[in-house]
C-alpha cells in the first residue's frame, strides 16, 4: 500500500482543477464552433490525474481512450498542445513527440486495449522497465478487443494495467444494461489476471491501486484489470444531452461527491489549499489553454498535408494525387513555393 | 469592435436551432463564455456561452424563432479599436494554407510509348468499316492520335473498281454494281454523307495534298497471254488463278524492290518528310457491294507467281464475302487498280493518301502494232504510272514504268530475278 | 554471386522468416499454431527451435488480439510479422487491420513506424472448408495506408516477404495455398531481396497481355505456352504488388500488345482486376485494340468443393479469353 504524500496529492488537485476549468473552456468552444465535437472530463478528474501521478512519465507509457488528456499533462506540456491540435482537426493532433509517452487518441472504442498488450509486451522483449496503462469505459469493456487483449496479456503475462473507468454510463446505456457481471472486476478471473475495484473518486485510492499494480507488472506478476467507479457528471460528448435519460437525482447525489471537490476539502483541512489558490490555479489554466489555442489554430497546414505520413514514401499514385492538388491549388508539384 | 457571432453547429451536422430564451438583453454587458441563450435543437436544448466579453448591441432573432445555422446569432462590442484587418468572426476560416476544395485529376498523361498507331477505340471501329489502314496514316489529334477526321480523310480514294480479280481481259462486265442501278439516283439534293462522303473528302485530300503526274504506255502482251494461257494449262495448284493482275503484281513488286523510293510517300502537306518503307505490301483495288475496298497482299516481293496469285484470288473472295480482317485492308506501300475489266483503256488513277505511286491497267485489246517495219495486230495492254511528283519525278517515273513494262512484255524475266 | 536451390514456394517463405530473424533481432513472429508446431503448414517451422519463445509466439486463437498486440508491438519499436491462418479470418480483425494497423503512422503523423507484416494464405484449388479460400485482396487494396503484396514464384516468396518484413510500412502479405507446394523454382541463397512496387514480366509477347498475380500466373503462363505453339505472341505480367501498383509495368505492356486480359480468383465486382483495367484506360486509352476482358471468379461466395472448379478461373477460361480478345477487330 503506497499511500500519495500530501505534495502529490496537492500536485493531483492541482491537475484535477485545471482539467475541470479547461474542459469547461472546450465545451464552451465548441457551442462557439471553434472546434469539434468533444468529450467533457467532469467525474473523471480524480482517477485519471491520480493515475498519471502513480506512473513514471519517463518510462511508463499510457494510451487514452478519448476523455483523459486534459487529466493527463503530468505527461509532458505537449499533451495540452496536441490535444487542442486534435480539437481544432489540425493532424499533428494525435503526434505527440518522441519523449511523451502517451499514445493518440482513440474514437474507435477498445481497440487501444490490444495496442497496450502488445506495446507492454514489447518494451518486455526490448528489455526496457515500465508499464503500459490503457485507459477505457464500462461500454468498452463489452467490445471484443478487451477480452481478446486481456485473455491475451494473461497468457503473456504483459507488464499492462487495464484501467477500465466506470462511469456508469455508455452515452445512455446505464451499466445494468450493459452486463449482467456484478462487477467488472470479475471479469479479471475469466482470464486469470488480476482485478480490483476501487472508488474512482478517491485520488488517494486510485494512486494507491496503480502503484500496487504497476509494481507487480514491474515484478513480472503480469497485468492487472483495476475497475475504477465513478459517476459520468457531464454529457457524454458536447453532442449529447444526457438529461434525457439520466434521472436528476442520481446526477445530484453524484454531484455531490463531486472528486474535485472531495479533494479540495480534504486539502483544505489539511491547510494546503484555499479559494485564493483555486482562483490562481484555474486562472493559470484558462490562460495556459487560451494560449494553447491560440497556436493551434495558427499552426501551418501545408496545402497537400493530406498525403503525409500515410506511408514513409508515398507509391506512384499518390505521387500523382498530390502533384494534382498541388497543381490545382497553383503550387509548384515539383515542391516549389 | 464588433464582434458577429453567427449561429454554430453544434451537433454534428445542425441545421437549424429554435430561440428558446434569452438570458441576456441589448446593452447588457457580458463576460466571455456567459450563457447568452437558450437554444432548441433536435438534438438537445443547450446554452451557447460568449466568445468574448463586451455589450450586447443586437440579438439576431426573437424567442421561439429558427435560425438557420451561420446566421447572425448576437453582436457584441468588445470594446476593441476597429481594425481594418478585419473582423474576428466565429472561426469558420480556414487557415491561409487550406487545401482546395476540390483537387483535379491530372489530365490523361500523353501515351507513354509503344510503336503502335494510336487510336480511340471508336476510331478504330470506323476504321475497319471503312476498310483503312491506321498504320498508314499519320494522325493530327493530340499526341500524334489518329482521329476520327483523320481516318475519314484517309478512305481509298475510288478509282475505277477491279472486278474478281480472276478475269481481266473479259468483256464480261462482272461489276457487282448491275446495271440497273448504276448511275441511277433520283431528282432532288442528297445530302453528300456516308461512304459517299467519305470517298468525296478523300478524293479531294488525294487530289489537293498530292501532285500527281501521270506517265502512259501500251506494250506488246502476246508474251504474256501466251505466258498465261501455258501457265494456266499447267497441273499446279494456283495455276487457275494467274492472271495478267498476278503477274502484273509481281513485276510491280519486283520493280519496288528495285526503286524503294517509288514504295514511299511524302507525309504532311505541302510535305514534311519522305518516308521510305522496307516492306513491299501491295494493295488490289477491288469492288464490292458494298464499295471499293482493296485489300493487301502482305510482303508481296517474297511471292512467287502462284503464290501472288492465290493470295489476290482469296482476298477477292473474302472481299467479297465481307470477311476482310482490319490486317487485311492496312497497311499497302503501293495500289494496283485494274479498270481493263471495265473496258477502260487509260485512265489517270489517283494515288491513295499514305502511299507515293499507283499503277492501272487497262483491258487487253487487238491493236495494230509496227513489228519489224509490218503493222500486225498484237494483244496490247495500257498501262498508267501515276506518281506522287514531290517524291518521283519524270525520270524516275519513266525507269520505273518501263522496268514494269518490259517484264510484261517479256514474262521471262521474272524468272531471272533483278 | 550466391548460388541458388530449388525450393518450394513454402520454404523459400520459410527462408525469409529464419533470414529476417537472424539479421533483425527486433522482428518478432506471433500467431497461432506457429511455434511449436512450426504452422499448420510448417511455413514458420524451426524458428521456434532457433529463436525461442520469447521471439516465437503461440497465441490464443484471437485475430483482433493477434493484429492488435502488433500494432502496440510496433509502438513498442519491434517488427512484428503476425500470421493469420487463412486469409478469410481476417474478417475476425479487420477492424485492427483497417481501423488501426492501416492508419498507425497517418495517425501519429510519423511518431510511430508500422513496420508490420501480416502473412496470411489464400487462394483455392485445394478443397479447403469455407471461409478457407476468400481473396480479399480488392478490399484490402482499399484500405489506404496498408500494402497488399502477393508473390507468384518461390523467389519471389522469399524476396518479397523478406522486403515486406523491412517496410516501414504495414504489408498485408497473401500467400497463394495453391503454391506452397505447387509452385517450385531457383531461390537465391542468402540475402534476397525483391522490391515492392516492381511487377515482373513473366513472358514477353506481343499479340497480347495477360495480367495477373498470385496463382493465377502460374497458370497464365501456362496459356501462354501453350497458345505459343499456335504462333501466338502472349506476355504475362506478373504484379506481384497491388499496392504499390506498378502503372509503368502496365502501361508499357499494354501500349506494347494493344489487347489485354486481367485473371484474378476474387469475385469479379469490386475485385481488384477492376482497379487494373481502369488504370489500362486511363494510361492506355489510344493504345487499345480491344475491350479489356476480366477472367475472375463469380459474384457469389467461394463455394463448396463440388462447385470449386466452376468457379476458379482455370486454363480453358484464361484462354478462352486470350482468344477472343484476339480475335476482336
Amino acid at each position: 500500500m503506497t499511500r500519495p504524500s500530501d505534495d502529490q496529492l496537492r500536485a493531483i488537485l492541482v491537475d484535477m482543477v485545471e482539467a475541470r476549468i479547461q474542459s469547461g473552456r472546450l465545451w464552451n468552444l465548441q457551442r462557439q464552433g471553434q472546434v469539434g465535437t468533444m468529450a467533457p472530463i467532469d467525474g473523471h478528474e480524480a482517477v485519471v490525474a491520480a493515475t498519471a501521478h502513480a506512473l513514471d512519465p519517463a518510462h511508463d507509457w499510457i494510451l487514452p481512450q478519448y476523455r483523459e488528456p486534459l487529466a493527463l499533462q503530468r505527461f509532458g506540456p505537449e499533451v495540452l498542445e496536441q490535444y487542442m491540435l486534435y480539437n481544432v482537426g489540425h493532424p499533428d493532433g494525435s503526434r505527440l513527440p518522441p519523449t511523451v509517452r502517451v499514445a493518440p487518441l482513440q474514437i474507435s472504442l477498445a481497440t487501444q486495449i490490444p495496442h497496450a498488450v502488445g506495446l507492454a509486451w514489447g518494451m518486455t522483449l526490448r528489455n526496457e522497465s515500465g508499464v503500459a496503462t490503457v485507459f477505457f469505459g464500462d461500454g468498452s469493456s463489452s467490445e471484443g478487443d478487451f477480452h481478446e487483449a486481456a485473455n491475451l496479456a494473461g497468457v503473456l503475462q504483459a507488464p499492462v494495467i487495464l484501467l477500465c473507468v466506470n462511469n456508469q454510463w455508455a452515452i445512455s446505456t446505464p451499466l445494468h444494461q450493459q452486463t449482467a457481471a456484478a462487477t467488472l472486476a470479475d471479469r479479471a478471473v475469466g482470464y486469470g489476471i488480476h482485478g480490483h475495484r476501487i472508488d474512482g473518486n478517491d485520488a488517494a485510492e486510485v494512486f494507491d491501486a496503480v502503484d500496487e499494480a504497476r509494481r507487480r507488472a514491474l515484478d513480472g506478476g503480469g497485468p492487472t484489470l483495476i475497475e475504477a467507479v465513478v459517476y459520468r457528471l457531464g454529457a457524454h460528448t458536447t453532442a449529447d444531452d444526457p438529461t434525457r435519460y439520466i434521472p436528476a437525482e442520481d446526477l445530484e447525489a453524484a454531484r455531490r461527491a463531486d472528486p474535485v471537490a472531495r479533494l479540495a476539502d480534504h486539502l483544505t483541512g489539511l491547510g494546503l489549499w484555499d479559494d485564493e489558490t483555486r482562483t490562481a490555479v484555474e486562472a493559470e489554466a484558462m490562460t495556459r489553454i487560451d494560449e494553447a489555442f491560440e497556436r493551434a489554430i495558427s499552426q501551418p497546414l501545408a496545402v497537400d498535408a493530406v498525403f503525409d505520413h500515410c506511408f514513409a514514401t508515398d507509391t506512384p499514385r499518390m505521387a500523382r494525387q498530390r502533384a494534382a492538388v498541388l497543381e490545382a491549388a497553383g503550387r509548384d508539384p515539383g515542391g516549389g513555393p | 469592435m464588433t464582434h458577429v457571432f453567427h449561429l454554430p453547429d453544434i451537433g454534428e451536422g445542425l441545421e437549424e436551432a429554435e430561440i428558446v430564451e434569452w438570458l441576456v438583453a441589448i446593452g447588457d454587458v457580458v463576460v466571455r463564455d456567459q450563457p447568452l441563450v437558450e437554444v432548441l435543437t433536435d438534438k438537445a436544448s443547450s446554452e451557447l456561452p460568449s466568445p468574448v466579453a463586451g455589450k450586447v448591441l443586437s440579438l439576431g432573432a426573437d424567442e421561439g424563432a429558427r435560425l438557420r445555422v451561420g446566421e447572425v446569432l448576437i453582436e457584441i462590442d468588445d470594446g476593441t479599436a476597429d481594425v481594418s484587418a478585419g473582423q474576428a468572426t466565429s472561426h469558420v476560416d480556414d487557415p491561409a494554407d487550406a487545401p482546395p476544395s476540390a483537387a483535379r485529376l491530372p489530365a490523361v498523361a500523353p501515351p507513354i510509348g509503344g510503336s503502335r498507331p494510336k487510336a480511340a477505340p471508336a476510331t478504330r471501329r470506323l476504321a475497319l468499316e471503312l476498310g483503312v489502314d491506321l498504320a498508314a496514316i499519320t494522325g493530327t489529334g493530340p499526341g500524334s492520335r489518329i482521329t476520327a477526321d483523320d481516318v475519314q480523310r484517309a478512305t481509298t480514294p475510288g478509282t475505277t473498281p477491279s472486278p474478281e480479280a480472276g478475269t481481266t481481259a473479259s468483256a464480261d462486265d462482272t461489276s457487282p454494281r448491275t446495271e440497273s442501278r448504276l448511275g441511277q439516283m433520283s431528282p432532288g439534293r442528297h445530302v453528300l454523307r456516308g461512304v459517299r462522303g467519305v470517298v468525296a473528302r478523300n478524293m479531294v485530300q488525294a487530289w489537293t495534298e498530292i501532285p500527281h503526274i501521270h506517265t502512259m504506255d501500251e506494250l506488246d502482251a502476246s508474251l504474256l497471254m501466251d505466258f498465261r494461257e501455258r501457265i494456266r494449262a499447267m497441273d499446279r495448284p494456283g495455276a487457275a488463278h494467274v492472271t495478267p493482275l498476278a503477274i502484273a503484281a509481281v513485276a510491280a513488286a519486283r520493280a519496288l524492290r528495285r526503286f524503294p523510293v517509288v514504295n514511299g510517300h511524302v507525309e504532311g502537306h505541302p510535305g514534311d518528310a519522305i518516308v521510305i518503307l522496307d516492306e513491299v505490301h501491295l494493295g488490289i483495288a477491288t469492288a464490292t457491294e458494298r464499295g471499293l475496298v482493296v485489300p493487301v497482299v502482305r510482303h508481296a516481293d517474297t511471292l512467287d507467281l502462284f503464290a501472288m496469285a492465290s493470295r489476290i484470288a482469296s482476298l477477292a473472295a473474302a472481299a467479297r464475302a465481307g470477311d476482310l480482317t482490319a490486317a487485311d485492308l492496312s497497311g499497302a506501300t503501293f495500289t494496283i487498280t485494274n479498270y481493263g475489266s471495265l473496258g477502260g483503256r487509260f485512265a489517270t488513277p489517283i494515288i491513295p493518301p499514305g502511299q507515293g505511286a499507283i499503277l492501272g491497267l487497262g483491258a487487253v485489246v487487238e491493236r495494230p502494232v509496227a513489228v519489224d517495219g509490218e503493222v500486225v495486230a498484237r494483244p496490247t495492254l495500257p498501262l498508267v504510272l501515276g506518281a506522287d511528283h514531290r517524291l518521283i519525278d519524270g525520270d524516275l517515273a519513266e525507269t520505273f514504268r518501263r522496268a514494269v513494262v518490259d517484264d510484261l512484255t517479256e514474262p521471262l524475266h521474272l524468272l531471272v530475278g533483278g | 554471386m550466391t548460388g541458388t536451390s530449388e525450393l518450394t514456394m513454402l520454404q523459400a517463405i520459410n527462408e525469409a522468416l529464419h533470414g529476417e530473424m537472424d539479421s533483425d533481432e527486433r522482428v518478432v513472429v506471433l500467431g497461432e499454431d506457429i511455434g511449436h508446431v512450426g504452422g499448420v503448414f510448417r511455413a514458420t517451422e524451426g524458428l521456434f527451435e532457433k529463436f525461442g519463445g520469447t521471439r516465437v509466439v503461440d497465441t490464443p486463437l484471437s485475430e483482433g488480439a493477434i493484429v492488435g498486440s502488433a500494432v502496440g508491438l510496433a509502438m513498442a519499436g519491434l517488427v512484428p510479422v503476425a500470421e493469420i491462418q487463412f486469409l478469410g479470418f481476417s474478417y475476425q480483425a479487420m477492424h485492427q487491420i483497417a481501423g488501426q494497423m492501416a492508419r498507425l503512422r497517418y495517425r501519429s503523423q510519423g511518431r510511430f513506424e508500422p513496420a508490420i507484416t501480416v502473412r496470411a494464405p489464400f487462394g483455392g484449388g485445394v478443397r479447403t472448408p469455407e471461409l478457407h479460400s476468400d481473396s480479399i485482396e480488392g478490399q484490402l487494396a482499399n484500405v489506404s495506408g496498408l500494402k497488399v503484396v502477393t508473390p507468384a514464384t518461390a523467389a519471389d516468396a522469399k524476396g518479397l516477404l523478406a522486403a515486406s518484413i523491412r517496410d516501414p510500412d504495414p504489408v498485408m502479405f497473401l500467400e497463394p495455398l495453391r503454391g506452397y507446394r505447387g509452385i517450385r523454382g531457383e531461390v537465391p541463397d542468402g540475402d534476397h531481396v525483391v522490391p515492392l512496387g516492381s511487377a515482373r514480366a513473366a513472358r514477353d509477347g506481343d499479340d497480347l497481355v495477360i495480367v495477373a498475380w498470385s496463382y493465377q500466373v502460374e497458370l497464365a503462363c501456362r496459356v501462354a505456352d501453350a497458345l505459343a505453339a499456335e504462333g501466338l505472341s502472349i506476355a504475362v505480367l506478373d504484379l506481384r504488388s497491388l499496392v504499390p501498383l506498378d502503372i509503368e509495368a502496365i502501361a508499357s505492356a499494354v501500349d506494347r500488345c494493344g489487347r489485354a486480359v486481367v485473371v484474378e480468383e476474387a469475385s469479379q465486382t469490386g475485385g481488384f482486376a477492376g482497379e487494373v483495367v481502369a488504370t489500362m484506360v486511363e494510361e492506355c486509352f489510344w493504345s487499345l485494340e480491344a475491350p479489356v476482358v476480366r477472367v475472375s471468379g463469380f459474384d457469389v461466395p467461394y463455394p463448396v468443393g463440388m462447385l470449386e472448379d466452376t468457379f476458379v478461373p482455370d486454363e480453358a477460361r484464361i484462354a478462352a479469353a486470350v482468344r477472343r480478345t484476339l480475335e476482336t477487330a
